[in-house]
């Protein structure tokens, strides 16, 4: 068991010493996770605004698909983006493959539908005196919609924390859909998988724990948010 | 005359396969308190819900001065404020849920002095109350801070349901009282739903009884609910708690609901209608009030489990016989019974 605790000086030493690959490997996992959060929230939280909020006929049916899609395993995402961005697929001519855009459209089919779900959960789980008591007051429909989303907050910053969770820690379809190119489209997960293959555990290590200092920090951020919200 | 706050025709609501209200006609005035009775599930609810233009009817119009309203409508939006029955505060502070109207209407000077007026009206000190989170109030006091978040609006319409139902003594009064200033220095009409009938005498220049869904009468009727049973002398009647016993006219099922209006039945009584009930129930004084319109003693009467209001002279008060806890004889007329 040594070897964790040579990899536990080795990340230290990769960090303090702004070893590029690493740092290249945490580049790509921001960006690409970036991209497909900002997507997945945008369109997420205001379709599971009106999944949770309004009835509709087939509402049961819709909730039912996006719980399944939920549990999407990444390889299986990964497979259907590579399918239509290979240069056979439809949407080959984009030159999207092994590309950083490319690993985020992957990720944003894996966070949209938490998003969309536990956003849905949030809004259904709101008090239904909250529309009365908003409109009483005078609010208009944009007024109550944003004054809606402000009452489920803490719903709706939990399943952004769910959905980046998913998206950071996933590594099928960063490799399929990126390739694992080095200084490219290698993200932290991607490079864990193969330095762990060379035998080198330090570096896998390393790149492990700056995974957990991320997602530190980010849980950091939601509970300072949680507080002040 | 003056133009009507509220007209209301042929409306009719469904919920959940379910008519829950249905309404031919019925006009309210402006300018003044009018209060709604019934039991629970008769429409009141919904009723203040569609004047407020929350909620859409399935069917019918209804409109405020003259113009038709429904959710959202320009009309209605900024001029018509609800209460609800159970208090609802937003998840912020006080001050931000008082506040919160205003904003919406973009309302920038003088917010914070306006909330806390508004506080105060409602017996809430701002210094010690504006700051406080939502979860940090006891039930009366999240119903006045919910007041004040009306009140803070100065409305042209007060919507209140309930509005002391499950709030102690003290904040039933502030209530109250808050909802008087609104009418007396900003002319805000009132429509009340409340089973506090000596309030609604005292205060209301109006009241509407509400039964399945319909208007039925004013204050002066009681509303008698079945199951009716053929009795011993083979007439039709119910029997009461403490053996007062309430005859009728053939109902038209067994549970029907009676329309009855009692009077007193001393031989000096006030109208025509005592001297010609041929029917007599015995029961308790148990409150006297005066309308706040017509200047009339009500007095609320309990026969056995049920509760009446029989209207007195000012003579007969003065007699010094009338007065709570004294028993009292109220009559009335078995073919003027209206079942429904």
């Amino acid at each position: 068991m040594d070897f964790l605790l040579e990899g536990f000086f080795e990340a230290l030493r990769l960090l303090f010493t702004g070893n590029p690959e690493a740092y290249s490997a945490i580049g790509a996992t921001l960006q690409a996770s970036g991209y497909s959060m900002v997507f997945s929230l945008m369109v997420g939280i205001p379709t599971g605004f009106c999944l949770g909020y309004f009835q509709f006929p087939g509402k049961q049916g819709v909730r039912t698909v996006v719980d399944t899609l939920m549990a999407l395993p990444t390889v299986f995402i990964g497979l259907l983006v590579y399918a239509f961005l290979t240069r056979r697929g439809p949407l080959g001519e984009l030159g999207l493959l092994f590309t950083l855009p490319g690993i985020a459209i992957g990720q944003a089919i894996l966070a949209l539908p938490i998003v969309i779900g536990l956003c849905a959960t949030a809004i259904e789980g709101m008090d239904k005196k909250l529309r009365i008591a908003l409109l009483s007051m005078g609010a208009d429909r944009r007024q109550l919609f944003l004054s809606s989303l402000w009452e489920a907050r803490r719903g709706i910053l939990a399943a952004g924390v769910a959905a980046y969770g998913r998206v950071m820690t996933e590594v099928g379809i960063s490799m399929m859909v990126g390739g694992n190119i080095k200084w490219h489209t290698r993200t932290i997960t991607t490079a864990i998988a193969l330095e762990t293959n060379k035998g080198l555990f330090g570096m896998g290590v390393a790149l492990g724990l700056v995974l957990l200092v991320i997602a530190f920090g980010v849980n950091l951020s939601v509970s300072f948010l949680r507080r002040r919200a | 005359m003056a133009a009507p706050l509220f007209e209301i025709h042929a409306l009719k609501h469904i919920y959940a396969e379910r008519l829950v209200l249905d309404i031919d006609r019925l006009t309210i005035a402006g300018g003044a308190i009018t209060g709604l009775v019934g039991p629970n599930g008769s429409g009141k609810s919904t009723l203040l819900r569609m004047l407020g233009s929350i909620e859409r009817p399935t069917e019918g119009d209804i409109r405020y001065n003259g113009k038709p309203i429904a959710p959202f409508c320009e009309a209605a939006r900024f001029r018509i404020t609800l209460l609800p029955q159970e208090p609802f505060l937003m998840k912020r502070s006080v001050f931000n849920n008082v506040s919160y109207g205003l904003k919406l209407r973009g309302e920038k000077n003088g917010i914070a002095e306006r909330v806390h007026q508004a506080l105060a009206l409602v017996g809430l000190p701002a210094d010690r109350f504006a700051p406080r989170p939502w979860y940090a109030l006891s039930g009366g006091e999240a119903q006045r801070v919910a007041l004040a978040a009306r009140l803070v609006l100065k409305p042209k319409v007060l919507l209140l349901d309930e509005p002391t139902a499950s709030v102690d003594v003290a904040s039933a009064q502030l209530i109250q009282h808050a909802a008087l200033q609104a009418l007396q220095e900003w002319g805000t009409a009132i429509v009340v739903a409340s089973h506090d009938l000596q309030w609604l005498h005292d205060v209301c220049d109006d009241v509407l009884h509400l039964f399945r869904g319909k208007v039925l009468g004013t204050r002066h009727e009681t509303i008698v609910l079945g199951p009716w049973k053929t009795m011993a002398d083979g007439r039709y009647g119910k029997q009461l708690t403490e053996g007062a016993r309430l005859t009728v006219s053939p109902p038209p099922y067994a549970d029907a609901a009676a329309i009855i209006r009692f009077s007193l039945l001393d031989g000096t009584g006030p109208g025509a209608e005592t001297g010609s009930a041929d029917q007599s129930v015995r029961g308790t004084i148990r409150r006297l009030s005066r309308e706040r319109r017509t200047g009339r003693i009500i007095a609320t009467v309990m026969a056995g489990d049920l509760a009446f209001s029989v209207p007195l002279t000012e003579q007969q008060l003065h007699d010094g016989r009338f007065f709570p806890g004294q028993p009292l004889d109220a009559g009335y007329r078995i073919d003027h019974i209206t079942w429904i």
